[in-house]
C-alpha cells in the first residue's frame, strides 16, 4: 500500500470541503476520482500528496521521503517562460536532485510523444503537447506513484487517446496512477477503481463494472447522474 | 544541479523581452534623449547615474514581482513543494541569476553613457559602480518580492510598484536638485532607498570621493527589512491567504 487516509476532514470556517474521507491507494492501481465541480476532488488530491493539511484525520505514506517519489501533473501548466520543452524538463529533473543527460530527457519526451517539439518553447506548445510535457515532468524522476489532475481536460480525441495509451503504458511499467476526470468514457477505459465524491464525501467506491451493477446503471455516466446532485457545489 | 538551475534562470530572464525593453532599451533611449537635451557635462553625469538607477529599480522591483507572481499562479511553487529541493534554495538561485543580469545590464547602461558623453572613467569608479549596482539590485529585488507577495494579480503588481517607484523617483535628486523643494519632500526622499542609491552612484564618479556610509547603511537596512517581510509573507500558492473563501 502506498497511501492510507482515515477520517480526513477539511474545513474552512463553517464550510466543509471534505467530510470524513477514508481512502487507500494500493500498488499498480489506476484510481479515478470523479465528481461535480467543487466536490472536493482537487482538495483531496492535494491532501494525499501533502500540499494541504487536513483539519483532522490522518494520512499515512509508505515512505517518509515520499515527496521525491511521487509525480504530479497539476491543472495549471507550470513551465518556465522562454525555456524549451527540453530545458524545462532538465530544470525540473534538477529539482528532484536528478542529473540527467539530454539523451535521457529526450527519451522521456519520446515516451510522452513530444520529442518532435523538444526544442520548441514550452509556452508555444499546443494544449495537447503541454499536457504531455506536464506528464513528462511528472515522470522524469521515475516516480512510483503518479497524480494527474484532469490530464485530458480540453484535449481533442486524438490527444486524449494518446494520453490514455501513455497512462496504460505507465501502469504496465509498474506505476500507480491516481487521476481526476469528468470524462466517464475515459474513466471506464482506464480506471481499475473509481471514487465518486460529492459534497466532500465519498459516496461510492469500487471497480467500474462492480459500481454499475451495484447501482443498476448501464454506464458510468448513468451512475454519475444517479449519484451526484444536479447543481454544482461551490464549497 | 545548481548549474542547470542557474543557467535556466539566466535564460528565462534574458528571454523576457518586455522586462529587457523596460530595463535596458528604454533607459538607454531615455539617457540619450535627456543627455543630448542637457548638454552641460555635470547635468549629463547626473542623468547617466539617474537613468542607471531607474533601470535598476525597474529590473529589480517589477521584474522579480512579475516573475514570482507568474511562477506562483502557474503552480511552480506547488510542484517545488513536492520535490526534495527547498523552495528557498530555488528563490535564492533566482535572485542570484537576476542580480547577475541586473548588474551586467545596468553597468552596461552606465558604461555606455559614460563613454558616449566623454566622462572620465577610473578603475575606482568602474569597479565600485559594479558593487553599488549589485547592492542596489539586491535591494530593489527584495522589495519586488514583498510586492509579489502582497499583490493578487498583475494589475496589483503594477499598481503597488508604481505606488512605491513614483514617489521614490520624484522625491529624489536623481534628475534635478531638491534644493528648492519643500523640506518635507527632501525629508521623505531621504527615507527612501532610491535617493541613497543614486547618491552612491553619483558621488563615486568624482575622483577621490568617499562612499556615503549612511547611504550604504540605508540600502542594507532596506535589504534586511524587505527580505524579512518577504520571507514572512511568502505564499507558495496564489490562494494561500484566501483559502477561507476558496472553492475546493
Amino acid at each position: 500500500m502506498y497511501i492510507e487516509a482515515k477520517g480526513l476532514v477539511k474545513q474552512y470556517g463553517k464550510r466543509m470541503i471534505l467530510n470524513n474521507i477514508d481512502v487507500s491507494i494500493q500498488a499498480h492501481e489506476i484510481i479515478a476520482i470523479i465528481g461535480p465541480n467543487g466536490a472536493g476532488k482537487s482538495t483531496m488530491l492535494e491532501m494525499l500528496i501533502g500540499l494541504q493539511k487536513p483539519s483532522s484525520g490522518t494520512i499515512w505514506h509508505w515512505d517518509t521521503a515520499y515527496k521525491g517519489k511521487i509525480g504530479v501533473q497539476l491543472q495549471a501548466v507550470p513551465f518556465f517562460p522562454g525555456l524549451s520543452a527540453m530545458e524545462n524538463l532538465l530544470l525540473f529533473a534538477s529539482f528532484y536532485k536528478k542529473s540527467i543527460s539530454k539523451e535521457e530527457a529526450m527519451k522521456c519526451l519520446r515516451i510522452c510523444g513530444i520529442h518532435d517539439a523538444a526544442h520548441t518553447e514550452a509556452a508555444k506548445l499546443s494544449g495537447g503537447q503541454q499536457k504531455r510535457l506536464a506528464i513528462a515532468v511528472a515522470i522524469i524522476h521515475e516516480p512510483t506513484l503518479l497524480f494527474l489532475d484532469e490530464p485530458t481536460a480540453a484535449l481533442d480525441p486524438r490527444n486524449r487517446q494518446d494520453i490514455h495509451n501513455l497512462m496504460l503504458e505507465l501502469q504496465q511499467q509498474g506505476k500507480t496512477i491516481v487521476f481526476t476526470s469528468h470524462d466517464m468514457d475515459e474513466v471506464h477505459q482506464l480506471a481499475t477503481r473509481v471514487l465518486v465524491i460529492d459534497q466532500g464525501k465519498i459516496i461510492a467506491a469500487g471497480e467500474p463494472a462492480e459500481l454499475c451493477n451495484k447501482y443498476d446503471a448501464a454506464s458510468l455516466t448513468q451512475l454519475y447522474m444517479k449519484l451526484t446532485r444536479e447543481d454544482e457545489c461551490y464549497a | 544541479m545548481l548549474k542547470v538551475q542557474m543557467r535556466s534562470m539566466l535564460v528565462t530572464s534574458l528571454r523576457d523581452k518586455i522586462t529587457l525593453f523596460y530595463s535596458l532599451l528604454l533607459p538607454i533611449v531615455l539617457m540619450f534623449g535627456l543627455a543630448i537635451f542637457f548638454d552641460n557635462p555635470e547635468q549629463q553625469l547626473h542623468i547617466i547615474c539617474g537613468v542607471t538607477a531607474i533601470s535598476t529599480v525597474f529590473w529589480g522591483m517589477q521584474g522579480i514581482a512579475f516573475q514570482v507572481h507568474w511562477q506562483r499562479s502557474r503552480g511552480v511553487y506547488k510542484l517545488l513543494m513536492l520535490t526534495p529541493m527547498p523552495l528557498m534554495q530555488f528563490i535564492a538561485v533566482m535572485i542570484v541569476a537576476r542580480t547577475v543580469i541586473g548588474v551586467a545590464m545596468n553597468w552596461s547602461i552606465w558604461l555606455i553613457g559614460m563613454l558616449s558623453f566623454g566622462m572620465k572613467l577610473t578603475a575606482w569608479s568602474i569597479g565600485l559602480t559594479q558593487l553599488i549596482i549589485m547592492i542596489g539590485t539586491i535591494c530593489f529585488t527584495s522589495i519586488g518580492f514583498v510586492i509579489a507577495n502582497a499583490a493578487r494579480n498583475e494589475a496589483q503588481i503594477n499598481m503597488l510598484s508604481n505606488l512605491l517607484q513614483m514617489p521614490m523617483i520624484f522625491m529624489s535628486s536623481a534628475f534635478y536638485s531638491l534644493d528648492g523643494a519643500p523640506a518635507w519632500v527632501a525629508f521623505i526622499g531621504k527615507l527612501l532607498p532610491f535617493e541613497h542609491y543614486t547618491n552612491l552612484i553619483s558621488t563615486m564618479q568624482s575622483a577621490g570621493s568617499s562612499i556615503s556610509i549612511l547611504s550604504l547603511i540605508v540600502l542594507v537596512l532596506y535589504i534586511m527589512i524587505a527580505i524579512l517581510i518577504a520571507s514572512i509573507t511568502f505564499r507558495w500558492d496564489t490562494n494561500q491567504l484566501m483559502l477561507k473563501s476558496s472553492t475546493a
